[in-house]
C-alpha cells in the first residue's frame, strides 16, 4: 500500500528540516513555559479570590489543566530540540532511534489531548463565573458584620481589601450596602432611639442605613469622602447624591471581577492556541524526520534520497495491523500482565 | 621581592586566560543587573517624589546606573583582551595599553566600593526629605482646586492605603491641620463657627482623619470622626483601640521601604565588587605572566606572575620618587628658563 503523505527528503532538505525543527522546538518550549507560568499566576489569583467564588465553581479546573498542558508542551519542545540536534550528528542519533517512536505517541496523545482539553475549558468555563460570583459575593456581603463568627471572621477584611484593590463598591453598585446590615449588633447602642427605630422599621429586624463602608471611597474625589446619609439630597453641603460624582467607586465588584477573570481566561486561551499550533508542527516535523532516517537505516550522512511519511501504509491497513497485534497479544495469555498497548491513533489531530 | 609570586606554565596561562574570559562575560551580566537595579530605584523615587517635595537626591540610583554601564564597557574590553592574550601576534597590539588599563580598573573598583557604601548610608538624608515632604503634602491635602496641588489628596490617600500608614508620625498629625476644604463647610452651622473661633488661625480643626487611614482588619466599621470622644461611639475607648486605624506613620513606613530596597541593592553591589576585584587580580597575574615570558619564540616555557614587582613599601617609595622627579624636572626647566633670561636681562 502507498504510504500516507510521502515526502522526498534528500540530504540538504533533511538538514534544513532538522534545523528548522530545532528552532520550532525551542519556540514550543518557550510557549509551554509561558503557559505554565501564566496558569500558575491565575491559580494564585483564584486562591486569593476564593472567598468570592462559590465553592462549586468549576473555573479552577482551567488553570490546573493548562498547567499540565504547558508542562507537556515544554517536554515536547525539549525532546524535539534534542532529537533534531542529534539527527545532524551520526554518533548521537542511535540512542534516539529507540525512544523517538514512543515519545511521539506520548506527545501526540498526551500533550495534544491535554492542549485540546485546556482549549475547550478556556472556551466553556468563563460562562460559569457569573453565577459563582453572584453567590460568592452575596455571601461575603451578608457576612461582612460577622467578624466574631468562626468561619466568616475574615469576610470584612477580605471584602474591604477587594474594594480597595479593584476599585469597586458592592455587588452591582453602592446601593447594595443599603439592603444589608453591615454594622455588627455588638457596636449598636440598644438605648439609642434612632437605632431602635431603624431596627423596628423592617420585618427582619435589621439595622439598615443609607451608608457604605470606608473601602467604597474614591480617592480621586476632590472632597473628603461622604459615607453616610447618601440617600438624602440635602444632608451634605454642595453634594447631590443623585448626580454623577467621584465620591464613591461607581462600578460593582461583580462586573469588575468578571472582567478581570475573563481577561485572564482569554489570554490563557490565546497562548494555548499558539502552543497547540507549534506542537502540531513540531510533532509532524519529528515524524517526517524519524521516518526519513529510518529509511536510511540510521546512517545519517548518506547522500541518498529517502522518503518521509506519516504512516507506512494506508490508514485502514494500519488500523487492521494494530487490531491484529492487539488481538494476537490478547489471545494466547489472557492472564499475563497487560499486553503492549497499540498506540491510540484516533487521537491524532491531523488525520 | 615580588608580592605574591605564582609560577605559570603554558597550561596554567591558558586556563587563566579562559577562566578570565568567562568571568568577564559574567561580569558584563552583573553590570546589566546593577544598571537595572539603579533604574528601578530611580523610577521608585520618581513615583513618590510628590511626597518628598520633588527635592529627593538621585545620587545613589544615578551612580548605580553609571557603574553598571562602566562595568559593562570595561569587562567586555577585558574579555576581548583575555581572548587575544593567548595569541602572541594579537596580544602584541594590546601590550602597551595593559598597564594604564589596569590602573583604570583599580580606580573603577574603588569607585564601585564607594557607591556601595553610599547605598547603605543614604538613609539619613532620605529621612529628613520625607519628613518635610509629608508635612507639606498633608498641608496641601485640602487644596484640590489649586492648580499644581490638586492631586495631593489622591497621592496621600493612595500612599496611606498602599503603605498601611497614617499621617507623618501617627494619626494625630491630622488633628493639627485643616484637611477639609472651606468649600465643603456649612458656615451657617454653629458647630463649624465654634471650631473656627476656637483657634488663633481660624482653621477648622477636627479630631478626625481621612478614610485612607482606616484599617480593614478592624472588627468594627471604621471610626473616622470624634476619635478622642469616647461617648460619641458605643463601646469605644480611644486609649485601648488599636485596630481601628493604621498605627504606623508614613515617614517610618516609606523609610523602611526605601532602606530595605537600598540595603539589598548595596548587598548585590558588594558581591559584584568582590567579583570585579577578583577579575582585576587575575588580569594583573595574566599581564605579568605574559610579560615575564623569557623566550618569546618558545611558547611552552614557564614564567612567573606577581601582583607587584617589589614589596608594597618599595613600590610606594618608587611611586613617590617618580612624582618628585616629575616635579624636579619642571623645576629644573623653570630654573633653566630663568637663568637663560637673567643673563639676557643682566
Amino acid at each position: 500500500m502507498a504510504p500516507v503523505l510521502p515526502l522526498v527528503l534528500p540530504l540538504q532538505p533533511r538538514i534544513r528540516l532538522a534545523q528548522g525543527l530545532w528552532l520550532l522546538s525551542w519556540l514550543l518550549a518557550l510557549a509551554g513555559g509561558l503557559a505554565l507560568l501564566y496558569s500558575g499566576h491565575l491559580l494564585a489569583q483564584l486562591w486569593l479570590l476564593r472567598t468570592f467564588l462559590a465553592p462549586s465553581c468549576p473555573f479552577a479546573a482551567l488553570p490546573q489543566v493548562a498547567l499540565a498542558a504547558g508542562l507537556g508542551a515544554l517536554g515536547t519542545g525539549l525532546v524535539g530540540a534534542g532529537a533534531s540536534r542529534a539527527s545532524l550528528d551520526a554518533a548521537q542519533y542511535p540512542p534516539w532511534r529507540k525512544v523517538l517512536g514512543p515519545l511521539l505517541v506520548l506527545g501526540t496523545a498526551g500533550g495534544g489531548g491535554l492542549l485540546i482539553l485546556a482549549l475547550g475549558l478556556a472556551l466553556a468555563l468563563p460562562g460559569s463565573l457569573d453565577s459563582a460570583l453572584e453567590d460568592g459575593l452575596g455571601t461575603a456581603l451578608a457576612h461582612y458584620k460577622d467578624t466574631e463568627v468562626p468561619g466568616h471572621c475574615h469576610a470584612k477584611r477580605l471584602l474591604d481589601e477587594l474594594q480597595l484593590r479593584h476599585h469597586c463598591c458592592g455587588r452591582h453598585g453602592y446601593k447594595d450596602w443599603f439592603g444589608i446590615q453591615w454594622v455588627s449588633s455588638r457596636y449598636l447602642d440598644p438605648n439609642d432611639q434612632e437605632v431602635v427605630d431603624r431596627i423596628q422599621s423592617n420585618v427582619e429586624g435589621l439595622y439598615l442605613i443609607d451608608g457604605v463602608p470606608f473601602s467604597c471611597c474614591n480617592p480621586h474625589s476632590p472632597r473628603p469622602c461622604l459615607q453616610s446619609r447618601l440617600s438624602e439630597p440635602h444632608a451634605h453641603p454642595l453634594f447631590d447624591p443623585r448626580q454623577p460624582n467621584l465620591n464613591l467607586w461607581a462600578q460593582g465588584c461583580h462586573g469588575v471581577l468578571l472582567g478581570y477573570l475573563q481577561d485572564f481566561a482569554s489570554v490563557l486561551g490565546g497562548g494555548l492556541a499558539v502552543t497547540f499550533l507549534l506542537q502540531i508542527l513540531v510533532l509532524l516535523g519529528l515524524r517526517y524526520l524519524q521516518t526519513a532516517l529510518e529509511g536510511l537505516e540510521g546512517v545519517i550522512d548518506a547522500e541518498g534520497d529517502t522518503r518521509g511519511y506519516l504512516f507506512p501504509n494506508g490508514l485502514k491497513d494500519m488500523l487492521k495491523t494494530v487490531w491484529r497485534q492487539g488481538g494476537v497479544a490478547h489471545r494466547p495469555a489472557p492472564e499475563e500482565a497487560p499486553p503492549e498497548e497499540a498506540p491510540p491513533e484516533e487521537g491524532l489531530p491531523e488525520a | 621581592m615580588a608580592l605574591l609570586k605564582v609560577k605559570f606554565d603554558q597550561m596554567k596561562r591558558v586556563k587563566l586566560a579562559q577562566g578570565l574570559w568567562l568571568m568577564n562575560w559574567l561580569s558584563v551580566l552583573a553590570g546589566i543587573v546593577i544598571f537595572s537595579l539603579g533604574l528601578f530605584l530611580k523610577i521608585e523615587l520618581r513615583k513618590r517624589s510628590e511626597v518628598m517635595n520633588n527635592s529627593e537626591s538621585h545620587f545613589v540610583p544615578n551612580s548605580l546606573i553609571g557603574m553598571g554601564v562602566l562595568s559593562c564597557v570595561f569587562n567586555s574590553l577585558a574579555g576581548k583582551i583575555c581572548y587575544d592574550a593567548l595569541d602572541p601576534a594579537k596580544y602584541a597590539k594590546w601590550k602597551p595599553w595593559l598597564k594604564p588599563y589596569l590602573a583604570v580598573c583599580v580606580l573603577f573598583n574603588i569607585a564601585l566600593l564607594l557607591v556601595t557604601l553610599c547605598c547603605f548610608l543614604m538613609r539619613g538624608s532620605l529621612e529628613s526629605t520625607l519628613a518635610h515632604g509629608l508635612k507639606n503634602g498633608m498641608k496641601y491635602y485640602r487644596d484640590t482646586d489649586t492648580p499644581g496641588r490638586c492631586f495631593m489628596k489622591k497621592t496621600i490617600d493612595m500612599l496611606q492605603i498602599e503603605f498601611k500608614c497614617c499621617g507623618n508620625n501617627g494619626f494625630r498629625d491630622w488633628f493639627e491641620i485643616q484637611w477639609i476644604s472651606n468649600r465643603y463647610l456649612d458656615f451657617s452651622s454653629k458647630e463649624v463657627k465654634d471650631r473656627i473661633k476656637s483657634n488663633v488661625d481660624g482653621r477648622y480643626l477636627v479630631d478626625g482623619v481621612p478614610f485612607s487611614c482606616c484599617n480593614p482588619s478592624s472588627p468594627r466599621p471604621c471610626i473616622q470622626y470624634q476619635l478622642t470622644n469616647n461617648s460619641a461611639h458605643y463601646s469605644y475607648d480611644h486609649q485601648t483601640e488599636e485596630l481601628n486605624l493604621w498605627v504606623n506613620g508614613c515617614r517610618a513606613a516609606l523609610l523602611n521601604y526605601y532602606s530595605s530596597l537600598m540595603n539589598s541593592m548595596g548587598a548585590v553591589a558588594l558581591l559584584v565588587w568582590l567579583f570585579e576585584v577578583t577579575i582585576t587580580i587575575g588580569l594583573r597575574y595574566l599581564h605579568t605572566a605574559l610579560e615575564s615570558v623569557s623566550n618569546p619564540e618558545d611558547p611552552e616555557c614557564e614564567s612567573e606572575g606577581w601582583l607587584l614587582e617589589k614589596s608594597v613599601s618599595e613600590t610606594w617609595k618608587a611611586f613617590l620618587e617618580s612624582l618628585k622627579k616629575l616635579g624636579k624636572s619642571n623645576q629644573v626647566e623653570a630654573e633653566g628658563a630663568d637663568a637663560g633670561q637673567a643673563p639676557e636681562a643682566g
